[in-house]
């Protein structure tokens, strides 16, 4: 009988925190999806080689999995620029995964040393001097940290050989096609305009007054939920934009406004129509959202 | 006298290190600890709304970022406090945060027991089980954490706790959903790593019933009992706990004389050759973390491991995975109490203060977690972190050697000094920021 080997996988480390690393451990399905590959290296599960194979450039690499922020110079493991073992292996590779928002634009440890840290392809919304290399293969999973599902998407995709269709950022459209405001709970409240009064109450939306950044944000988080069970804005945080190009942005528990309207539209709707549509809800007083929800009654 | 210095890579350590060990006669006399790369999370803050620590701070960690988003909470409340602005968070927040904090320590915890200590032990006493203990680890580490994220939203990375309380307004359905995951890590507790009842394992106050212990946590006390591991690995025997919280106390304890302490003799030093800063308490050195909160609120199993192998490298083990019974026991009574009608958030919306200071505490896995904040204008001047593993793995001052270096000297092999060095569940990034 003829088997064909798994792919190999390599989950390598630059500038990170490891949320990424952490929050891919969480999914349910982590030793089924991962049975799929032959895992070379990883930050912190079983592996079949050390970290100093890894770092001596010998070993294998199907699928190279991106974490933290590049560098070019300054940041070494064992002596090695740490630049050149992803060059090492992103030329190896056949697909290469960019897990998280730093890896991708590169995040928050960017704002350190904007001038030389940036994202592994991209800095900000820019292609860097390396995109024309690896664009071929790149996918990017944005997310500060990226969403386990969203990880276990793009392997089991690769792993059965099908093509994912990408947006110009490189991000899995089935993923990155929604906005964090898909499926949030508050949505009644975003339409009829009504803001929530303060932190810890489950009525109000936090578009309007706590810079909650949904309904411009990228990514399926109010349709699959974290942990399988809630998301930021159910839990009555602002989404914070974490999976954009400019995360992390200034201010981030307040809405920046323009005469009282939120600066930044949600998601490819015109100013006039969002301003039409604001005109026409609040022209009406609606007792089911200004009374608590569990207290309404008709 | 022959001298031998060796470098060793260290990884999946929430990053990796580099250990330069001195041998002499065959024996290590000393370690340099160096650490990777310095992110700069201090100066990232500089300039920003005083908040938006509540965003930042918890990425300088994937593995304890909600324990830096409630120390960063904590600074800015300190903060209003001593500005005049009278904060007092109602029961149900403080139960909350108790809460979230618990299931991060125990995530924390079973990570470093079955993925850390478990293969590693194993590598060294040259047994190999074939368990997938990652499997294990993440069964539990996963329950626990989405009982987190029902109040959090998700972990890692949250943000809910803002000045005055959290951002939830959970209900019993929430509550309930969240009983049944901690019931369910207990009962992984019970079945799986002890096989005791969780009150027949708390039941155990000395060191004569330890071998009622069955179970992974069985296992692993009866390798390292027949490797002499309550031999090796001692320290100064001098412990510190700044955090109050349902299981611990503040105060310090050397060798077994416990008194109080005070935030402000803590200080921070850089040190050369590696971008992990020192920190002391009024010049000396303290162990921090499982062992030292047992240490400091007298907990009778710790005690009796202690009065027998010290701080060895048993006792240490020990404290850390018995921290899983106490938190586990702990999360459920919170969750019974909690008093749903409360307000989630006492502190109205548009009363945030533009100029203060605070320093908040909080008891993370590793041990007591500080960040300092200076606010002027509404704009961060100046954040202080102080991880806990900085307490943990310095190089030392003139007078001493670090924490670890201290446990791993001593040792015949690196083997033995590097097993040594990740039963203080070593967090790289942590320690450089």
């Amino acid at each position: 009988m003829f088997i064909t080997p798994k792919p190999t996988l390599l989950w390598l480390q630059a500038i990170t925190c490891n949320g990424n690393t952490h929050s891919f451990l969480n999914h349910p399905d982590l030793f089924s999806i991962l049975s799929h590959f032959e895992i070379v290296h990883h930050p912190s599960l079983e592996s079949s080689y050390t970290m100093e194979d890894v770092i001596n450039g010998e070993v294998p690499c199907d699928v190279l999995i991106l974490e933290g922020s590049f560098i070019d110079e300054g940041f070494l493991k064992a002596g090695v620029e740490v630049s050149s073992l992803i060059h090492t292996y992103a030329t190896k590779a056949k697909h290469i995964i960019s897990a998280g928002t730093c890896a991708t634009f590169g995040g928050i440890f960017k704002q350190k040393d904007p001038e030389n840290i940036s994202g592994f392809c991209f800095d900000l919304e820019e292609k860097t001097s390396r995109y024309d290399t690896y664009a071929s293969k790149l996918i990017s999973l944005p997310g500060c940290p990226m969403h386990p599902k969203w990880m276990s998407y793009v392997l089991l995709m690769l792993a059965a050989n099908k093509k994912i269709a990408i947006d110009n950022l490189h991000r899995p459209v089935e993923l990155y096609g929604y906005t964090v405001h898909t499926g949030c709970t508050r949505n009644e409240y975003f339409e009829w305009k009504i803001d929530t009064k303060n932190y810890g109450l489950k009525e109000g939306c936090l578009f309007y007054e706590q810079g909650c950044q949904g309904p411009y944000t990228r990514g399926s988080c109010n349709k699959i939920l974290w942990n399988d069970i809630s998301s930021k804005t159910r839990a009555g945080t602002p989404c914070f934009g974490c999976t954009e190009p400019t995360f992390p942005k200034a201010s981030l528990f307040h809405t920046q406004t323009n005469m009282g309207i939120p600066a930044k539209m949600p998601l490819g709707v015109p100013r006039r129509a969002y301003l039409t549509l604001t005109g026409v809800v609040k022209s009406f007083k609606i007792k089911r959202f200004t009374t608590r929800l569990l207290e309404y009654d008709e | 006298m022959k001298s031998v210095k060796i470098k060793q890579l260290i990884e999946k350590i929430e990053g990796e290190a580099e250990l330069d060990f001195t041998f002499n006669d065959g024996l290590i006399e000393d370690v340099k600890i160096n650490f990777g790369f310095y992110r700069g999370i201090e100066e990232i803050l500089r300039g920003k709304d005083a908040r938006d620590a509540l965003v930042i701070t918890p990425r300088v960690c994937g593995i304890c970022n909600h324990a830096h988003l409630l120390a960063a909470v904590d600074a800015i409340e300190d903060g209003y406090k001593k500005a005049g602005q009278n904060i007092v968070l109602s029961s149900k927040a403080k139960d909350i945060r108790a809460f979230t904090l618990a299931c991060e320590l125990i995530q924390n915890h079973i990570k470093w027991f079955y993925m850390t200590i478990f293969p590693q032990l194993e590598a060294y006493v040259e047994v190999k089980s074939e368990v997938n203990y990652a499997m294990k680890a993440t069964y539990l580490a996963s329950t626990i954490t989405k009982a987190l994220a029902i109040f959090a939203g998700q972990w890692p990375h949250s943000s809910y706790a803002v000045p005055g309380g959290v951002t939830c307004d959970p209900t019993h359905l929430d509550v309930m959903q969240a009983q049944s995951l901690v019931d369910e890590s207990i009962r992984f507790f019970e079945q799986v790593i002890t096989g005791l009842s969780l009150d027949d394992y708390l039941g155990i106050d000395s060191v004569s019933s330890l071998g009622k212990i069955e179970g992974d946590f069985g296992n692993l006390l009866y390798m390292m009992g027949s490797h002499h591991m309550s031999e090796i690995g001692q320290s100064y025997d001098r412990f510190i706990v700044f955090g109050e919280c349902g299981l611990s106390k503040a105060g310090k304890s050397i060798v077994t004389n416990v008194s109080n302490v005070d935030v402000r003799y803590v200080k921070e030093a850089l040190q050369e050759g590696t971008v992990a800063k020192a920190v002391s308490y009024k010049e000396r050195l303290y162990e921090v973390g499982p062992l030292a909160r047992g240490m400091v609120a007298k907990t009778p199993i710790v005690k009796s491991l202690h009065k027998r192998y010290k701080d060895s490298l048993l006792t240490r083990v020990f404290a850390r995975v018995h921290e899983v019974a106490l938190l586990l026991d702990y999360s459920k009574t919170l969750l019974q109490n909690l008093e749903l009608d409360a307000p989630s958030c006492t502190l109205e919306r548009g009363t945030e203060l533009s100029d203060f200071e605070g320093t908040g505490v909080v008891e993370a896995a590793r041990g007591s977690l500080i960040h300092t904040t200076t606010v002027k204008n509404g704009l961060i001047t100046n954040y202080e972190i102080i991880t806990p593993t900085q307490w943990n793995l310095s190089h030392g001052n003139e007078k001493e050697q670090g924490i670890a270096i201290k446990a791993m000297v001593g040792s015949k092999t690196m083997e033995e000094a590097t097993f040594i060095f990740r039963t203080f569940d070593v967090c790289s990034v942590c320690t450089t920021q």
